[in-house]
């Protein structure tokens, strides 16, 4: 096991983000997985979602997680809340003592990364340990034949996360 | 609570104090105050404070119930929660429709402050369709301030509270240079009580704001304490404001000079200002106005999302509505709708009809909210601690629930009459949509239910006919012998399938007395891996039927006791047990079991006494009655599952005739018409036992009479259970029947 991968923290946004993420880990050698999800608090003004509603939310991701790395992996999970969300990825990662953040680019166009905040140039550019890009390989490295719905939703997006994982790395 | 969870609530007494105040102040003082002052005259201050003291009448019981329970969704659950669905359904529709015509309402402000500030006004007419420049901007501002909560930029938050502050500071220094002006000369002649009266319904839409932040209470630091102070703290603090307002508008200037501007079509609060202060108030009063109304419905857009959620998790709306977008990580579908009802109220509805249904909708909610208090004091359960405790209750709940209902007479015709249509609506929407999908009963109810033999009879069957039924046909599996696991999984699988339900696996561990649950929960684990053995086996039985099982492991110092918390907890529509010498680990100990089971029933029971579970031949016994409606209800279920033969039986008199005819009625009205009839006469006993020889199953309604009787009088049915080869599964229906009734009969 590359020492890279011995313990590795695993930031979580949406059900597809980590099933991306889980899919681009698949054939590395992976000690410890901690797979966390942040939910943004407004720091002194109402949240955008009921925090219960977000913790609700991340079970969901949870599961996604559980579902890909829970047999082969040492796996946990744990929700974060911060106001500022790389700021409290990299908090998590000092607890842990991850040996690298590992991410795959979630794309989307300029103005939704305007309005929602650029989280993985900012732990790209912010990071005081090793972040690991990895590529969204969805359907190919699966196999197309077992492609689930999933993949599938994944597949309109897939063409975007690609180029903006290029822009980005 | 952990250090995590401590970061997830991050609201200050300061932030929880803005959402109340800069959802109430934006509207009544800058839209409000010329209407009031035109119609109730001097007295125009006596309706905001009166509109002030109703809502503090609820601010208090508000907050009270806030602090037992800082949930999401504030109201909807506190009304939920203690007085059950029906209810909730109102009051969860009665908050969000109304907040969506308040926003309308505040909207329409938002369109005159913006209109006035670059002194443009004009109408556009297209065809038949009229529209004055002032909707069409408040129909905009309506989409921007969706469109803000849909993206969810938290800086709209933080901005709140400095708007709130800000407005705060501009009208304490126009109160106070107004103040030094007022001459009681001024004053205009006061107008009597009823036009005082129908301003404070009016005005009452002022007053909004502060069960808004009982909404986000799961975020309020230490909400022991910051939520009362906000909640209570937010209506005195506008009701200060509103007060002095209304004392600088009607006295420091000549009476009629708000008729006159009101008239004109200008905004009186500004046009005060303006005359009192120079140019520089009016145009900081513009400003204000401005910031106000947007901030009220900015907040009132956020706190209905709140509501969608808690009415979602409850289902008593499709829990679809509560989707988070994958990237804006907001509530998009709820904050959506609820943008599209205010265009949709915006178009249709003016101000002043927005502005009374928002307060009579919000009206009925507190008069709920007071009710639940009352509810949640009475039945007073284990959970019900609340740090804050209303003051001389219960007075205080009492006048919050006439005043609050009181004032909806005030309230014009339309408005009441839209308003009431909503709550109508909402209990049709119950009826039709939510009872069978939400599975939360409501403390009044359990409570009345509870207390059937006390309670007047009319109120235990509305409480239970207005009960939820859940939707998902949860079958309750208690497990002790692994041997008969497979057994009674494969039964209960059957009527769960057949019913659309799902199984519930559990493993009730019974713990010495001496022992405390919390210590035996920590030294778990060996009972843990027995548990996860008998459970996985559990589940995959279950799943090989091909429906839905979810397994748990209870401590518990009595078995059986431990069988009707557990039905209670995991929400049960029936439980599927074993029963016989070895079922429960030690001899005799189901004997025991049974013994407990005389007092009333939770959930529908059936206790199989297995021989080996073979559903192919099933005699049902019946002498007609409530229990063997049950029998003959599993007996159907299983014959459809498993395609099995049913054979009815009827033990008769001496007249031959009747039984025929009783036996095929019977039939007919359980949908076993297809079945095998067999009327036998003779002793009840061996005719059973003598069908049972052709049987491979025999289903029995358990309890025409006490089922203890039988047991202790060796009555027929327990006879029956031991002296048959086959399985027997005695089918007992829920019910509510006390002690003294079981035992006897």
């Amino acid at each position: 096991m590359s020492e890279l991968f011995e313990r590795v923290l695993l930031p979580v946004a949406d059900p597809d983000d980590a099933a991306a993420t889980c899919r681009a880990l698949d054939g590395h050698d992976v000690g410890a997985v901690l797979a966390v999800h942040v939910i943004e608090k407004g720091g002194g003004a109402v949240d955008k979602a009921s925090v219960e509603q977000r913790e609700e939310y991340a079970a969901e991701i949870f599961e996604v997680v559980t579902d890909h790395l829970g047999e082969a992996t040492d796996l946990e999970t744990r929700i974060a809340y911060g106001a500022d969300v790389p700021e409290t990825i990299f908090e998590v990662a000092d607890e842990f003592d991850a040996t690298s953040v590992v991410i795959t680019p979630r794309g989307g166009s300029r103005w939704v990364r305007l309005l929602t905040g650029d989280v993985a140039l900012s732990l790209v550019t912010e990071t005081d340990r090793p972040v690991v890009v990895l590529p969204d390989v969805s359907g190919v490295a699966d196999g197309g034949a077992t492609a689930s719905d999933e993949d599938d939703a994944a597949t309109d997006d897939r063409s975007e996360r690609a180029e903006s994982g290029g822009s980005q790395t | 609570m952990s250090g995590e969870e401590d970061l997830a609530k991050d609201l200050g007494p300061l932030a929880a104090l803005t959402i109340g105040v800069g959802t109430m102040i934006g509207a009544g003082i800058f839209v409000l105050p010329g209407t009031a002052i035109e119609t109730a005259g001097t007295l125009a201050v006596a309706s905001f404070v009166l509109g002030g003291v109703i809502a503090l009448f609820t601010a208090m019981s508000a907050s009270e119930l806030g602090t037992a329970m800082p949930r999401s969704g504030g109201a909807y659950y506190y009304v939920n929660h203690a007085l059950g669905p029906l209810f909730g359904s109102i009051a969860g529709w009665a908050n969000w429709l109304g907040l969506a015509f308040a926003s309308a309402f505040y909207m329409f402000g938002f369109g005159d402050y913006v209109t006035a500030i670059f002194a443009v006004e004009a109408t556009y007419t297209l065809g038949p369709v009229s529209v004055t420049l002032a909707k069409l901007i408040a129909i905009a501002g309506a989409i921007f301030f969706t469109a803000i909560n849909y993206v969810g930029a938290k800086e709209t938050g933080r901005l709140q509270n400095v708007i709130v502050v800000l407005l705060v500071a501009i009208l304490a220094v126009f109160t106070l240079l107004g103040t030094l002006r007022a001459d009681p000369a001024n004053l205009p002649p006061s107008n009597g009580f009823g036009p005082t009266m129908l301003t404070t319904g009016l005005i009452f839409v002022s007053y909004l704001g502060f069960v808004q932040i009982t909404s986000v209470a799961e975020e309020i630091k230490e909400p022991g304490k910051n939520l009362p102070r906000a909640v209570i703290g937010s209506v005195l603090l506008v009701t200060t404001i509103y007060a002095l307002v209304l004392i600088v508008m009607s006295a420091a200037v000549p009476q009629g000079f708000v008729a006159e501007v009101s008239a004109a079509g200008d905004i009186a609060v500004v046009e005060v200002g303006e005359r009192l202060q120079g140019a520089i108030m009016g145009g900081a009063l513009l400003f204000g106005g401005l910031l106000a109304t947007a901030s009220s419905a900015n907040a009132s857009i956020l706190a209905s999302s709140r509501i969608n959620f808690a009415m979602g998790r409850d289902s008593i709306l499709s829990p679809q509505i509560n989707e988070i977008h994958d990237r804006f990580a907001t509530p998009y579908r709820a904050i959506a709708i609820t943008g599209a009802l205010i265009l949709v109220f915006l178009v249709a509805g003016n101000l002043e009809l927005l502005a009374s249904i928002g307060s009579a909708l919000h009206l009925i909610i507190y008069g709920l909210l007071n009710i639940a208090l009352l509810v949640m004091r009475t039945a007073d359960p284990d959970e019900y601690e609340p740090d804050y405790r209303v003051p001389l209750y219960p007075l205080v709940p009492i006048l919050g629930v006439i005043t609050s209902f009181a004032l909806i007479y005030y309230i014009r015709d339309d408005a009441t009459l839209i308003s009431f249509g909503i709550v109508g609506a909402a209990v049709l929407w119950y009826a039709g949509y939510a009872r069978t999908r939400t599975t939360k009963q409501g403390i009044l109810s359990e409570y009345i239910l509870d207390r059937s033999d006390e309670m007047p009879e009319p109120a235990v069957s509305a409480a239970d006919a207005v009960a939820p039924d859940g939707g998902d046909y949860r079958v309750m599996v208690p497990l002790a012998n692994p041997e008969h696991e497979k057994d009674l999984i494969t039964l209960a699988s059957a009527v769960a399938k057949q019913r659309g339900g799902s199984v519930v696996a559990t493993h009730i561990v019974t713990v010495p007395d001496q022992t405390n649950l919390s210590r035996a929960a920590e030294d778990l684990g060996d009972i843990d891996a027995e548990s996860e053995r008998l459970l996985d086996r559990a589940r995959s039985d279950a799943e090989t039927s091909g429906v839905d099982v979810e397994a748990h492991t209870v401590l518990s110092h009595q078995g059986f006791e431990g069988i009707f918390d557990a039905a209670h907890t995991y929400d049960a529509d029936m439980v599927v047990m074993g029963w016989g010498p070895d079922s429960h680990g030690s001899p005799g100990r189901a004997e025991s079991a049974i013994d407990e089971m005389t007092g009333s029933l939770p959930c529908d029971f059936l206790v199989m006494r297995d021989r080996g579970f073979d559903p192919s031949r099933i005699l049902v016994p019946t002498a007609g009655g409530p229990d063997s409606d049950l029998g003959a209800e599993v007996a159907r279920l299983l014959g459809r599952e498993f395609d099995a033969e049913v054979t009815l039986l009827y033990v008769a008199g001496r007249d031959d005739e009747d039984a025929e005819a009783f036996l095929e009625g019977w039939a007919d009205d359980h949908d076993l018409a297809d079945a095998e009839r067999r009327v036998e006469t003779g002793d009840v006993e061996t005719a059973i036992e003598d069908a049972a020889r052709d049987a491979t199953l025999v289903v029995l309604g358990a309890s025409e009479q006490g089922l203890f009787q039988r047991l202790v009088g060796g009555s027929v049915v327990m006879d029956v259970v031991d002296d048959v080869d086959c399985s027997v599964v005695l089918a007992e229906k829920k019910h509510d029947r006390s002690l003294r009734e079981r035992l006897f009969g």
